[in-house]
């Protein structure tokens, strides 16, 4: 008994310790400064996966893969759901998370925010599936069933503008993707029309008959943008911006392994297989709707793009906005550290550069 | 010697200290958190709290306290209705019929053995998406095999053989007997495991809510914390303990109210 309370004590004190110790400095052993990325599956951030899987990154700490030897960091590799890594994200366990241009402005507003590394580009990847209606005058009699104050909420209403309609007209309610696509798919007669992003849009259209698309983010292209982010005070730690660099560099040399042909099916495959059930037929569409920012060039050219800086970011924040997903708006800049939302392209030209 | 008594007042002073340890910890976290980033939202300080106090109030940033209220409470009373009832039935008949026990105490083991939570997909296809329907079948589905089971129980072992024996010399039928004299026994015992089910019903209600409520707890709660705002989350998490202490006290109340021979 004495011993299990023994015990008991221990844990709950090196649980104080393991809580106070996460908001001050990791400090590893001393040598190798350790830096954390959250990422959920998803195209282009399963990459950081495939990564640890080719040796490039070790998710574990303490040990290093191929690219955090050149770079001289430890990266810790923390694999969870979307909404998790956000919370992570926000509560500073992590340094680094996977996230959308949109979703990285409430944590902003709490934790002042670099964008390292545009991943991908949404270009039909979010798409609003129906059963049963033809038309865009039809579906204002239906509610879409979509993950709310999200990407799929943004998408719907801006592909609807774009369209000419007023979102207003539309009914657009709560429900998780997953959840949506599966009473979609097993035929429930009250879900009619869903925003959903892949996997669950591709799985939708062949698992239930007379699924059709109504339209889907090819309409806005380069406006949901995946991303890396990492925290400011954690770029500023020595190391820091090593740790940025050999995230940007794992990430081209994966989409290296895609280009290439010999290395493309396996590729693609693994960076498939626990994103979905999708076959690597399935997998080209994916990944071509899912349009990855697949060298520094890219990646560059994004972030310095007047249209990104002028309308697509400004339009982001007013949505957000407008819709409670932030109460204040946080500051946006492009090469500019005084922002709570940076993009600064600066880490992608470091790798490009080879230093 | 252990289980001495302690006196009332040091009772209820040793509990408020251990609320007052708790906030004090927390208060010390979050004041650290604030010294490291003014702006912290994660660990919210009390004028953070009092601002999502503001909100939840006013109904800004597309929070509907009531609504919320309304749509949560609405779901887990008639759930944890339904389940009572199904399990009422059920055991009460298993209790007093060997036969009905033979036949369905199997698969009802089988079943209070798989987490309802962990079947939430089987759930969805079988009774959609939409309604109030998918809320009342989770969380009656989810308590009736446990409440079944204790309601069993209790009518074979509550209720001894002398009092039936009685009760079939002084002529009474079977149904009498289950109604007037089993019934009767085990009537606080049902309220008592219906009060200890309270608990899993809301793990149900909010597990179901997370996934596709477009209102209630556990719809704001997910997506209050999405938004990381975490001044909103803690209170509905209080209140949701709040909830959870009043209906443990209500249903007290009433198994005095119903019972009072069965003390405390």
């Amino acid at each position: 008994m004495k011993r299990i309370y023994v015990l008991a004590c221990t844990l709950m004190v090196a649980f104080a310790v393991g809580c106070s110790k996460s908001d001050g400095d990791k400090g590893g052993d001393g040598e190798t400064p350790v830096f954390s990325l959250a990422w959920s599956e998803y195209p282009s951030w399963s990459v950081f996966g495939v990564a640890h899987e080719k040796g490039l990154l070790n998710k574990d700490e303490g040990k290093l893969g191929e690219l955090e030897k050149k770079w001289g960091v430890d990266i810790v590799l923390v694999q969870a759901d979307y909404d998790p890594c956000l919370a992570e994200y926000g509560n500073s366990t992590v340094d680094a998370v996977c996230m959308t241009n949109m979703d990285s402005l409430a944590p902003a507003t709490g934790r002042d925010s670099v964008a390292i590394l545009p991943t991908s580009t949404s270009i039909g990847a979010d798409a609003c599936i129906a059963v049963g209606i033809d038309s865009l005058e039809d579906l204002k009699s239906e509610p879409t069933y979509g993950l709310e104050k999200s990407v799929s909420q943004y998408a719907f209403e801006r592909c609807l503008e774009v369209e000419g309609m007023k979102p207003a007209d539309f009914e657009f309610k709560n429900m998780d993707p997953g959840v949506a696509a599966q009473a979609m798919q097993s035929g429930d007669e009250n879900v009619k029309s869903i925003m959903v992003w892949n996997p669950f849009v591709l799985q939708t259209l062949r698992d239930r008959a007379g699924s059709k698309r109504l339209f889907d983010s090819r309409k806005i292209p380069e406006e949901i943008i995946d991303m890396v982010v990492v925290s400011k005070a954690s770029l500023a730690k020595p190391g820091g911006d090593k740790f940025a660099c050999a995230l940007i560099d794992a990430f081209y040399q994966v989409n290296e392994m895609l280009a290439d042909e010999n290395t493309r099916p396996e590729t693609l495959k693994a960076l498939g297989e626990k994103f979905s059930s999708l076959d690597v037929a399935d997998m080209e569409i994916v990944v071509e709707e899912t349009q990855m920012y697949k060298t520094a060039d890219e990646g560059v050219k994004l972030f310095e793009q007047k249209k990104f800086q002028d309308d697509t970011m400004p339009m982001v924040v007013e949505f957000c906005a407008s819709h409670d997903i932030v109460e204040d708006k946080p500051t946006i800049g492009f090469g500019d550290s005084d922002a709570q939302l940076n993009f600064d392209p600066a880490y992608m030209k470091k790798v490009q550069s080879g230093k | 010697m252990i289980r001495r008594p302690i006196r009332q007042r040091s009772r209820i002073l040793l509990g408020i200290a251990s609320f007052v340890v708790l906030l004090a910890g927390y208060s010390w976290m979050s004041h650290r958190a604030h010294v490291e980033n003014p702006r912290n939202k994660t660990l919210p300080n009390f004028s953070q709290f009092v601002e999502g106090w503001g909100r939840i109030a006013s109904g800004e940033g597309g929070i509907d306290f009531w609504g919320d209220v309304r749509a949560s409470a609405s779901r887990l009373a008639v759930g944890v209705l339904a389940g009572v009832v199904i399990a009422f039935v059920l055991g009460l008949a298993m209790g007093c019929f060997p036969i009905l026990e033979a036949a369905l105490m199997p698969p009802i083991s089988f079943f209070a053995k798989i987490p309802p939570t962990a079947m939430l997909a089987v759930y969805f296809v079988f009774f959609g998406v939409i309604g109030i329907k998918i809320f009342v079948a989770l969380i009656a589905f989810g308590i009736f095999p446990a409440l079944a089971q204790s309601i069993t129980q209790a009518a074979q072992n509550d209720v001894d053989d002398h009092t039936l024996y009685k009760s079939y010399t002084l002529g009474a039928s079977n149904f009498e007997v289950v109604w007037e004299v089993v019934l009767r026994q085990i009537l606080p015992r049902i309220i008592e495991n219906a009060r200890l089910q309270i608990g899993p019903a809301m793990v149900f209600l909010i597990a179901a809510e997370f996934a596709l409520a477009d209102q209630g707890f556990g719809y704001t709660l997910r997506m209050q914390s999405r938004l990381q705002n975490m001044n909103i989350v803690y209170t509905y998490l209080a209140l949701l303990a709040l909830a959870g202490l009043t209906f443990d006290w209500l249903l007290r109340l009433l198994r005095r109210q119903v019972s009072p021979w069965f003390g405390d």
